[in-house]
């Protein structure tokens, strides 16, 4: 087994910083963590998952995609050099983290492709680690994924009782970056493995959920539910998963931005059309949608559920609306 | 009731006390909902985790015998007789529980001819305060887990409410932590100043939560929303963040009751309350009005005289 203790796992950091790549990982910003550039080793802080998810590593809070100005009587379009886009590693990610990019790379490769999110998809290092928190919003156990699951790290940490962590190049590039910086790592048997908090929710059968989703499009339980829900977009955008976009136009008619942003399908405006109709015209059917889109329509689409169970939105929502504990419930209607 | 005069010196405030006020919350709901008084009642149901409450509007005595009140219950629940949420429960008389801060809100809409009185039956709550942020929820109210604006509340007893549930009683010897925050950035150098809230608002991800649980945040075409033009940029870029959060505070100057929901939900920990306090201060200083302490018939920023003083235009 490879090892790897904590002072080195800082060294590597350091010496990446140094190689001139993109280095995220948790970080304390004012008095929250989140994902933020690292530039010495010693800023990795690992006792808290970060407030936002790492899926803005691949999907900024915003991005340029085009600039635009008028020159004389033509009007100048500048695309982004996407191919100045730096070489990253991300630090740090938990399986609840880590498991998002490979999850919306489905959609993201799908009709059209997004080459924002792929350029940087490709550039980058996942550096998962095994989850030793938790608390009492965590369900990742119930949708399928684990404290310690691998899939979507390419290099998987596992905290030892010792304070170092046991290794496992899940790909070829985790095998990359380990054979490029071999004397950090060492091989040995290893110290006990930190242990895994328990969870609160129990194992859902997505299948059997997703079969009373197709048969309750109507149903009491969203306006039970959502009656309550405010409308605003916390919940989908600290979310892992969620990964809808709003594009403006910003600057002036004669010289501006395109921008591609996060949206949510909270907001009351998410699905309003031009004519002034809005399908999703009051907040229990949008809240619906959030559902419908997490355990059915894209499991629907690309065979996989769009949501990893870090419970995020659970902490986060105002009103204490608490997806795992809708989730208990239609699992428990279900047949 | 003078309220200085019969504070006894708590440390903490005991689960019993949360329950009887549960109790007295849940008798009034049961019988206004069974002489159908109103049509639905807006309270407090606890949540799934431990600790934890959440909004709820009941219409039965079924559902109204489970309403609760302990420290949990931070929300403020007159934003659900505004905006969208007008048209969840039927028309009709409508029960709230409401704790003082959220009478405030509630005279505060009042005020602006969003409620009338005669629709609505305030169960208030005699409230010693709620758990703040990220602290340990054990049932207990103490000082190591009361939120900060409760730290220098003003209105425990829910005056004007159609009933009271609980007696006084509130923690002793609480240092104003916010009041001393305030003082500490007022007297920053406006360039630190700036450099403060620059920092904090390049976290936000504008994902309007300040703005959704605002009582007072009910216009229906948000000028912050709009894109064709623009008037804000609506991207989350430092810019526009600045430039929403200095509208959001000066839209509610005179108005914010200091409920300080938006900095509760602020996913991204911006301490927003301090904005609202500011400009409660300078109304204080300028018009001597404290918004939402009574329904009064105009705000001083919402009314035109001839003789106000115009020395301001240039």
């Amino acid at each position: 087994m490879q090892i790897i203790t904590e002072q080195n796992l800082r060294n590597l950091i350091d010496l990446l910083v140094k190689e001139a790549k993109l280095v995220v990982g948790p970080k304390l910003s004012g008095s929250v963590v989140l994902y933020e550039p690292l530039t010495a080793g010693t800023e990795l802080t690992l006792d808290a998952l970060p407030r936002r998810s790492s899926k803005e590593l691949f999907f900024p809070v915003c991005e340029d995609i085009l600039s635009y100005k008028r020159e004389g009587g033509a009007m100048k379009v500048t695309d982004v050099d996407r191919s100045k886009f730096p070489e990253t590693v991300l630090f740090g990610a938990p399986p609840c983290d880590a498991g998002s990019p490979s999850i919306l790379d489905a959609v993201m490769s799908w009709d059209y492709k997004d080459e924002f999110y792929l350029e940087r998809r490709k550039k980058s290092t996942i550096v998962g680690i095994a989850c030793t928190k938790g608390d009492d919003a965590c369900f990742c156990r119930a949708v399928g994924l684990a404290p310690d699951t691998e899939n979507g790290s390419d290099l998987f940490l596992t905290p030892l009782k010792d304070g170092s962590y046991a290794c496992n190049a899940v790909t070829e590039k985790g095998q990359a970056l380990v054979a490029a910086h071999k004397n950090l790592f060492a091989e040995g048997a290893g110290a006990e493995p930190v242990p895994f908090v328990d969870q609160a929710v129990q194992k859902l059968d997505l299948v059997k959920i997703k079969k009373w989703l197709e048969e309750h499009f109507e149903d009491p339980l969203w306006e039970r539910i959502a009656d309550i829900c405010v409308g605003c977009g916390a919940c989908a955008f600290i979310c892992p998963a969620c990964h809808c976009f709003d594009i403006n136009d910003e600057g002036s008619t004669d010289d501006g931005v395109r921008r591609k942003h996060w949206d949510a399908c909270g907001f009351a405006k998410f699905t309003n059309h031009a004519s002034g109709h809005n399908p999703r015209d009051v907040q229990n059917k949008r809240y619906r949608n959030r559902i419908m889109h997490k355990f059915k329509y894209y499991d629907d689409k690309f065979g996989k559920t769009l949501c990893t169970g870090c419970g995020r939105c659970i902490r986060a929502c105002p009103v204490g609306i608490d997806i795992a504990e809708i989730l208990e419930t239609i699992n428990g209607k279900a047949e | 009731m003078n309220a200085k005069a019969n504070k006894n010196q708590l440390t903490s405030i005991e689960p019993a006390y949360y329950e009887a006020v549960t109790e007295a919350i849940r008798k009034e709901a049961v019988k206004i909902l069974k002489e159908d008084t109103v049509v639905g009642v807006v309270g407090y149901l606890p949540g799934r985790r431990k600790g934890t409450a959440t909004p709820a509007l009941v219409t039965s005595v079924e559902e109204a015998e489970k309403l609760v009140f302990s420290p949990a219950c931070v929300n403020n629940l007159s934003v659900y007789l505004t905006k969208a949420k007008k048209g969840v429960l039927k028309q009709g008389k409508v029960g709230i529980v409401a704790k003082g801060c959220d009478m405030r809100a509630l005279a505060g809409l009042m005020t602006e001819s969003q409620l009338q009185r005669e629709d609505l039956f305030i169960i208030g709550v005699v409230c010693p305060g709620v758990y703040g942020f990220g602290v340990e929820r054990t049932g207990t109210l103490t000082e190591a887990n009361i939120a900060r604006k409760c730290r220098e509340c003003i209105v425990h007893m829910p005056e004007g409410a159609d009933v009271a549930a609980g007696t006084h009683a509130e923690l002793a010897d609480l240092t104003p932590e916010e009041a001393e925050e305030m003082a500490r950035i007022e007297a920053m150098p406006q360039a630190e100043r700036w450099a403060f809230w620059k920092e904090h608002f390049s976290r936000c991800i504008r994902c309007m939560a300040c703005r959704q649980v605002c009582p007072f945040c009910y216009c229906e075409q948000c000028l912050c929303d709009k894109n064709r033009p623009q008037a804000v940029e609506s991207s989350p870029r430092p810019a526009g963040n600045m430039a929403w959060h200095l509208v959001r505070a000066m839209h509610l100057a005179g108005r914010c009751g200091g409920c300080a929901e938006c900095e509760r939900v602020c996913p991204m920990d911006i301490p927003l309350n301090l904005l609202n306090r500011r400009m409660a201060k300078e109304l204080k200083e300028l018009y001597d009005y404290e918004a939402g302490l009574a329904p009064v018939e105009k705000g001083p920023l919402n009314q035109y005289k001839e003789d106000d003083d115009q020395s301001f235009i240039k």
